[in-house]
């Protein structure tokens, strides 16, 4: 029931996103869905393909739906993915630490992302201004 | 044919994954330029990206209502969730009923339809605002927000607010509370800590109802304490029956030390609603008018 709400909300980060870049339509998204977060990636998915209309773009919006997973970091210094509870009967991160057992706190994987916006040639900025694809391969 | 804009972080995978296919190492049509949004800083952390992640959207909501609530008007603020029938109201009614005279209580209540549990709470003598929400499976704060129209924050000291009976929604929905409790009763079975782990994990506080019946519905509590505290390490479980009375002083002084505690130590507040975001603050903001003379008999 959510998932349109928070389909609603992503289509519109999408339109001002698109706008930032002078585009008055976009022709895909890629939504990134947290494992620990209460989002169904799939049902997100359907929610989106319902959302999107006409004033989006002239063919239908093509929609990426990843999932991401749980990333955790300990003041002791341990970070990465928690294991899963295993009693647990739905997925949940294990929130112990396993170095120190001190309670941890997801820093990602619970949330629900826009990760990018495609949007047609020509609509947007000069081309160049904006490009960053070299930079963007190299990790500081 | 496209530029794609994209706001992924510094995180080689994903912008290898995101150039590869881009770029022409498959079937993707015309050239594409992937572009990086608004994060020029290649050191910010995971997790501050407010404006991507949608569901700190709500979190960020919930800390304006906060904001406001707590901060400018000094009320202290207690969420309980839970399904339908686990004693949430009976359990707020009973908080309502220890309580000094001299504490302004005021209740917004979340239902399904109807005024039941917001004639139970007048009946009690307390502000109430009745909030129906109808197909709507949570509260959310622009609900809470309204609701807040029939209240004096002014008035008030302590603002219970009941969400609708569900286990499932209200997870990613805070309201900006300074305790969220999640209300299971003996009588839902005892694997239901196990059911609905994220949910647990969302909140600070569990409250064990109906231990009463337990036996008569063959409810393993210790279990049920011990999935909880696997779950949600750290979280203080409380074991009531609520009809009866039993139980609520651990819950009342928790309460009360969440009030006080946050005071002090707002990060525990922020940290645990689950998004971390930035959240300046001043503790020389405070309203003065955060007392409560609680007498625990």
């Amino acid at each position: 029931m959510h998932e349109f709400s928070i389909a609603t909300q992503v289509l519109e980060a999408a339109r001002e996103a698109a706008a930032d870049h002078g585009s008055d339509t976009f022709e895909g998204i890629t939504v990134s869905v947290g494992d620990a977060s209460h989002v169904n990636p799939n049902q997100l998915e359907t929610c989106l393909e319902a959302a999107a209309d006409s004033t989006i773009g002239d063919g239908e919006l093509d929609i990426e739906v990843e999932t991401e997973p749980a990333y955790a970091e300990c003041d002791c210094g341990w970070s990465g993915e928690p294991e899963t509870i295993d009693r647990a009967l739905a997925y949940a991160p294990d929130l112990t630490c396993p170095e120190c057992d001190e309670r941890i706190e997801l820093a990602a994987g619970n949330e629900c992302k826009l990760m990018s916006v495609t949007i047609p040639d020509g609509a947007g900025d000069s081309a160049g201004t904006e490009e960053e694809t070299p930079d963007a391969t190299s990790p500081d | 044919m496209y530029q794609t804009y994209d706001f992924r972080h510094h995180d080689a995978n994903p912008i290898d994954r995101l150039l590869d296919r881009l770029l022409g190492e498959n079937d993707a049509p015309g050239p594409l330029q992937a572009h990086r949004m608004g994060h020029g800083d290649g050191d910010h952390e995971h997790g501050e990206d407010a404006e991507a992640d949608i569901l700190a959207q709500f979190a960020e909501q919930a800390d304006e209502l906060h904001e406001r609530v707590v901060h400018e008007h000094g009320v202290f603020v207690a969420e309980f969730l839970g399904a339908t029938g686990s004693g949430k109201t009976r359990l707020i009614e009973r908080l309502i009923e220890r309580a000094p005279d001299d504490q302004e209580i005021g209740v917004i209540v979340g239902d399904v339809a109807g005024e039941d549990d917001a004639t139970r709470f007048r009946e009690q003598g307390v502000s109430v605002a009745n909030v129906n929400t109808g197909k709507e499976c949570h509260l959310d704060p622009s609900l809470v927000e309204g609701a807040l129209e029939d209240l004096d924050l002014d008035a008030l000291d302590t603002l219970y607010i009941e969400n609708v009976g569900n286990m499932v929604c209200p997870a990613d929905f805070p309201l900006g509370a300074q305790a969220r409790v999640l209300v299971v009763s003996a009588t839902e079975g005892d694997d239901v800590v196990r059911k609905h782990p994220l949910l647990f994990q969302a909140c600070d506080g569990a409250v064990i109802n109906k231990v009463d019946i337990a036996e008569a519905v063959n409810a393993d509590l210790d279990l049920m304490e011990s999935d909880v505290s696997e779950i949600a390490p750290e979280m203080p479980t409380f074991r009531t029956s609520a009809e009866h009375g039993d139980g609520l002083d651990k819950l009342a002084a928790f309460l009360d030390e969440r009030g006080h505690t946050h005071d002090h130590d707002h990060d525990a507040y922020v940290g645990e609603t689950g998004h971390s975001h930035a959240h300046d603050h001043d503790d020389n903001s405070h309203a003065d008018g955060h007392e409560h003379a609680h007498s625990h008999d």
